[in-house]
């Protein structure tokens, strides 16, 4: 009885063991996927650009993002473009599409967005080719390549 | 949220696993023991914590500390099976580890750029090592490898591995020769030849530093973790040697020696001997390996459920022919899934210097993904009979402090070099 019962018990064990290999695989099957696409800038609508040179910067920032139709940039972990600068609310600003133009927009953040340098107030504005963003320490060019059709 | 679940999902399944293993040992103990509830309890509280702390300070790579729980939780699990008192220490030296993982990784973080500096230390500690063992040394299962520390014994050939990777990362990825302004046809042909030697440079001392740490560890009668050392300068020299010429002279050396070996060197004709037919000598030289072999053959597919085994024929069934009776007790399918998770580590390692933007940093996890890779592969491959067998341990599953302990600074190091990804190359000079 002990013998049949160990027997089945090891079946399940290893059979949790295998799920943890799969899960752990699936996590980094999608790490990779989002990797390509972020290195993909070609097939993106817009991106944005890092203007302040990296080695300045305290903390980890990539070289450019992509954006799709809604990006939200903070220091908070689940936010699409994700900053540890302490100087950034958990969620601070956010990138959306609408009827195919960009839109930048303020979430109340404790230090604000600034766009060309001026602080945004509580409206949406408008993001044209060449805008700078400036979020925390971090200044981005906001980079919408013409559609060649 | 899903994306939320499915990143924690693998912390379920670990706590699963030691809840269940724990239920088993139970089982098989037959009493209600406080002890095995505390560890497989502890074991999950501190996997967790760590993963926490790992992935709010952002310190790196999230998928190779959970692994490394995996494993050894599965290595804590058939310890105490095996022996109630070793699944104990094992789970403290666990804990141990765990501090020198965090340790290393914040004395990486602050001290990797000088690191790369340091060649001439790191080879005079493990020469200081050798010499310690050679005369202090005391003799453990035919070699003389081991030192006791007040009571403890440690195994300084383990903590050389580390050393020896560092010292070859900082040879190959020295600082090249500054740009010169080229502009003068002559001054452009002097660069030229500056640099053809200071590669010659290079490669001359990695190759000088391999041997002479082969050789002291051929001398203590450490075939295992000298192969590994060789396999560790062979897989550099095929990623920095530049010529392939020198990498193939390297690997002909290799064969010869090999081949010296087997002829003259009556320890390692035995090893042969025992490799290519066990059941010549099956109550003398062939018993451990052969042991091995009738405990994977019973254990067949699924194996034959844990605690119901009987892995103590098998001698020193612990450290070095644990995974003989993981496929006993577990079947030929958990020992497949511990190899995978092998696999698993030994590409995040890959990966993570594949991401490094620093060269030296680059260097050092590609030689200590390559360690890890190639020890599995070796006390693997011998249990089996894929490959004669040299006695090394399986990482984070065999019982043995040194061993744990190093690997866990090894992977302490991957995790701070993970964690600086987002940092730019400072080359210095």
């Amino acid at each position: 009885m002990q013998t049949v019962l160990s027997k089945l018990l090891t079946y399940i064990f290893v059979i949790i063991i295998y799920l943890f290999i799969y899960a752990i695989i699936r996590m980094i099957f999608l790490d990779i996927r989002t990797m390509y696409r972020k290195k993909a800038g070609g097939l993106a609508d817009a991106y944005l650009k890092l203007i302040n040179l990296r080695h300045e910067l305290d903390f980890a920032v990539d070289e450019s993002y992509e954006i799709s139709d809604n990006e939200v940039i903070g220091r908070g972990k689940k936010c699409d473009i994700s900053i540890a600068d302490k100087y950034l609310s958990t969620k601070n600003s956010r990138i959306f599409k609408s009827s195919g133009k960009f839109y930048l927009e303020d979430l109340d953040s404790t230090n604000g967005t600034y766009l060309n340098g001026e602080a945004l107030s509580d409206k949406a504005v408008e993001l044209l080719d060449g805008d700078k963003i400036s979020v925390g320490r971090t200044n981005f060019l906001f980079v919408l390549p013409a559609k060649s059709e | 949220m899903n994306k939320k679940l499915q990143s924690i999902r693998p912390l379920f399944l670990l706590i699963a696993v030691n809840l269940l293993g724990m239920f088993l040992i139970m089982l098989h103990e037959g009493n209600a023991d406080k002890t095995m509830a505390m560890l497989s309890i502890g074991m999950c509280v501190l996997s967790i914590a760590a993963y926490i702390i790992i992935s709010v300070c952002r310190l790196g790579d999230g998928y190779l500390f959970i692994i490394i729980s995996m494993l050894s939780s599965v290595g804590i699990i058939m310890q105490s099976r095996i022996n109630p008192e070793n699944g104990i220490r094992q789970m403290k030296l666990y804990l141990l580890g765990v501090g020198f993982f965090f340790v290393t990784m914040l004395l990486y973080r602050v001290f990797h750029k000088h690191l790369r500096r340091l060649t001439l230390l790191y080879f005079g500690l493990s020469m200081l090592l050798f010499a310690v063992t050679a005369v202090f040394g005391t003799v453990k299962n035919g070699s003389k490898n081991w030192i006791v520390l007040g009571g403890v014994s440690v195994q300084p050939s383990e903590f050389i591995r580390i050393l020896f990777v560092l010292s070859l990362a900082a040879i190959l990825t020295n600082a090249r020769l500054p740009e010169k302004m080229k502009k003068s046809k002559k001054e452009k042909k002097k660069a030229d030849t500056d640099e053809k030697n200071l590669k010659r440079m290079r490669l001359t001392l990695a190759a000088g530093i391999a041997y002479i740490n082969a050789f002291c560890l051929l001398l203590q009668r450490e075939w295992g973790i000298a192969l590994l050392f060789f396999a560790i300068y062979l897989a550099f020299l095929y990623i920095y040697g530049e010529s392939r010429l020198f990498f193939l002279a390297n690997v002909l050396m290799t064969i010869a020696a090999a081949f010296v070996g087997v002829n003259f060197m009556s320890h390692i004709q035995v090893r042969v001997a025992t490799w290519l037919d066990p059941f010549a000598d099956i109550t003398g030289k062939g018993y451990q390996i052969t042991q091995s072999l009738f405990a994977i053959g019973t254990g067949g597919f699924a194996g034959s459920g844990i605690g119901s085994g009987s892995p103590y024929f098998i001698p020193v069934v612990s450290s070095d022919f644990i995974f003989s009776a993981i496929c006993e007790e577990m079947g030929v399918l958990g020992g497949t899934a511990v190899i995978m998770l092998y696999f698993l580590l030994v590409y995040r390692g890959f990966k993570i210097a594949l991401s490094s933007t620093n060269d030296f940093n680059k260097a050092v996890s590609v030689g200590l993904s390559v360690m890890l890779g190639i020890q599995t592969f070796i006390i693997v491959g011998g249990v089996i009979k894929l490959i004669p067998l040299t006695g090394i341990t399986l990482p984070f599953i065999s019982y043995g402090g040194s061993s744990m302990i190093t690997t866990f600074i090894a992977l302490g190091i991957l995790q701070a070099i993970s964690s600086m990804k987002g940092e730019v190359t400072d080359e210095i000079e």
